[in-house]
This record gives C-alpha cells, structure tokens and sequence, in this order.
C-alpha cells in the first residue's frame, strides 16, 4: 500500500486509540480472545485496508459474545 | 460535531421516551427515571450475567492447570496467552469476559448524554420554571454539570468507589500490573466524568453498584462450587473430549492410555453394574 492510500486505514486506527483511551478504559475486561478485539481491529485495518479491515474487525467483535468460545484467532 | 451525525439523535428520541415514560406515565422524579431507566437495562442484560455466573465456575474449576501455564511460559507473554486461549478451547472453557456486551452499553449512555445535555428542549421546561431534577437533596439538578454544586463531588466520591469495587468484581486478569491499572483508573477517569451532567454519573454509580451486587451474588454462586481434586478431572476429562469435539481423526492420533491402578477397578465396577442391571 502507498502511503497515501495508509491514510483512511491510519484513521480507523486512530479511531480505536481514542475508544481505548477514553470508554474502554471504564470497563475492565479483557478480551476472550487472542489477539484482543481492538489489537485485532488495528492488525486487519493495517493489512486489509479501511473497508475490509473493518467488516472484518466488525465480524470478530460480533463473534466476541458470550456464547462463542474465545480463543487463539490471529488475523488471517 | 458529533451530534450532526442521525444515529445520535434518534438514540436520544429513544431515551428521551423512555425518561418520559418513567417520569410521567409511573410518576417517578427526573433523577429516579435516570436509576430506572439503568436498572432495566441491566436486566435486560441479566441472561448474559448467567452466562458468566457458569463461566466463571468453569474457570475457578480449572485454575491450577491454568496457573501451572502461567508459571511455563513466564517469560513470554504473547506465548502464554496463546497457550491459554489453546487451554480454553481445549477444555471447552468460555472465558467469563467478551467485548460485545460491554460495547452495547455505549449506545444507552450516549444516548443519556445527549438527552441529559438537552434537557430542557427535550422536555419543554422553561429556565425560570420550578421543576424538580434533584436527587436525594444533595445534587439540585441532574442536568447541571457535575462539578456546579458541592454535591457534585460527593458524587463523583461515590463513582470512584463503585467504580472500584465493581472493577475488582469484574476482573478476568490474574496479572498484577491490570489489576492495579483497572483498580487505579476511575482517580484519573473521574476528571474527564466531572464534565458530565450529574445524570450520567448518576447513571455509572448505579450501573457499578449494580456490578457490585452482581459480583457479591456471584462470588456467592461460584464459592459453593467444590474445589475439583485433580486426579479426578484427569480421569473424567477424557470421554467429555471425545464426545464435545465429535472428531474422529483427533481420537485416532492419540494413542489408547493406559488407565492408571487407581481408575481400573473402578471402571470394572462400572462395567459389571451395567450388565447386572440389563
């Protein structure tokens, strides 16, 4: 990726920064699974870009409920 | 800035009617539809609280394994939580904490802030005019900013040490270093809440104090569980792998264990009171 088409991606992750700085230092909980949600949403928005990264992060945050089981789930 | 964006508003069109609701249709005072209003939402959010009552039980039942995985891979870090996570699947464990329900309180306490904010457009009160918005006579209005009046700060006293005691129920972490992060947060958090409407930080003590009830009442729950013997979840774990994973190949690659002299006539006996019964 050129450096200019970084940019949306680079935004999204400074999106997450805000929400780990500021709401989600209220809760203490940690993630089910490994990487965490937000570590994830950070590695598939560097590697597949803003849209992709996103749907993706979105899906695992969905999968990131109490009925699932958690686990070693790596950004593919 | 962010209020330009629809999903905000209609958010506080929902919130808004459902204070109104609390307010005029069960005659409830401004500041007690905003603890009405937190405790529906925690009920509402109770199945997953079950949940977590079972997983946590789980997860107490397994914690000297879990711990002896700890202490292996001391050093590295991303090794050993790949190793837990390895660990929980294995052992079909769901860890008690997920980011879902945590990120669906967002949208109510957005939804509050806007419609705390708004106030009194929301709700057709006048400035001059005489309506109650005080709690407990020590906050005159939950619309005000916190900090405006001296009961502001017993306030936000009171978040900080909900806001503790509900993050030492909450913990997952048996780290040191989260566990005195999330215990020292709220002291820093409280500066950014203390320009919040009162209401909103009516609205964190109650849902804290709700956590803390939850916990108390869990802890409750999970201390009742016995306190597995290790030698016993060794021999039971086996036949639970088999029939929860369902996958042939694994069973096939694991060669057939030689049941130790403890379990034997065990098992024998098992065998020998299932024939007689047919």
């Amino acid at each position: 990726m050129t450096a200019v088409s970084r940019i949306p991606s680079l935004l999204g992750v400074g999106l997450i920064w805000v929400w780990r700085l500021t709401f989600g230092a209220l809760f203490p909980t940690t993630c089910k699974y490994h990487p965490s949600c937000s570590e994830y949403a950070v590695q598939s928005l560097r590697r597949h870009g803003l849209v992709r990264g996103s749907v993706l992060a979105g899906w695992r945050l969905l999968r990131c409920n109490p009925w699932s089981r958690g686990g070693f789930d790596p950004v593919r | 800035m962010l209020y330009t964006i629809p999903i905000f508003s209609q958010l506080e069109g929902v919130m808004k009617h459902v204070l109104n609701f609390f307010h005029s249709s069960i005659g409830l005072p401004w500041a007690w539809s905003i603890v009405a209003t937190t405790v529906v939402v925690r009920m509402i959010l109770v199945p997953l609280t079950i949940r977590q009552i079972h997983s946590m039980q789980n997860l107490q039942k397994h914690a000297p394994q879990m711990k002896e995985i700890q202490k292996k891979y001391k050093q590295d870090r991303q090794k050993q939580n790949e190793e837990l996570m390895k660990f929980y699947r294995e052992n079909n464990i769901n860890p008690a904490a997920s980011c879902l329900p945590m990120l669906a309180q967002l949208p109510v306490f957005i939804a509050l802030y806007y419609t705390l904010k708004h106030f009194n457009e929301n709700f057709g009160i006048k400035p001059n005019s005489h309506v109650d918005l005080s709690f407990l006579h020590f906050i005159p209005s939950i619309s005000d900013h916190t900090t405006s009046h001296w009961g502001g700060f017993v306030l936000l006293f009171v978040y900080v040490a909900s806001q503790m005691a509900s993050s030492f129920f909450m913990m997952t972490t048996t780290d040191k270093m989260q566990r005195v992060l999330f215990m020292v947060m709220p002291l820093f958090f409280v500066f950014v809440i203390a320009h919040f409407p009162a209401g909103l930080v009516l609205y964190w003590v109650t849902t804290n104090l709700w956590t803390v009830g939850q916990g108390l009442i869990t802890r409750r729950l999970v201390g009742k569980t016995p306190a597995p013997v290790i030698e016993r979840r060794s021999s039971r774990t086996p036949p639970k792998d088999d029939g929860s994973s369902g996958n042939g190949a694994k069973s096939e690659a694991q060669p057939p264990q030689p049941p130790s002299a403890s379990q034997r006539p065990r098992q024998v006996r098992r065998k020998k009171k299932r024939t007689s019964r047919r």
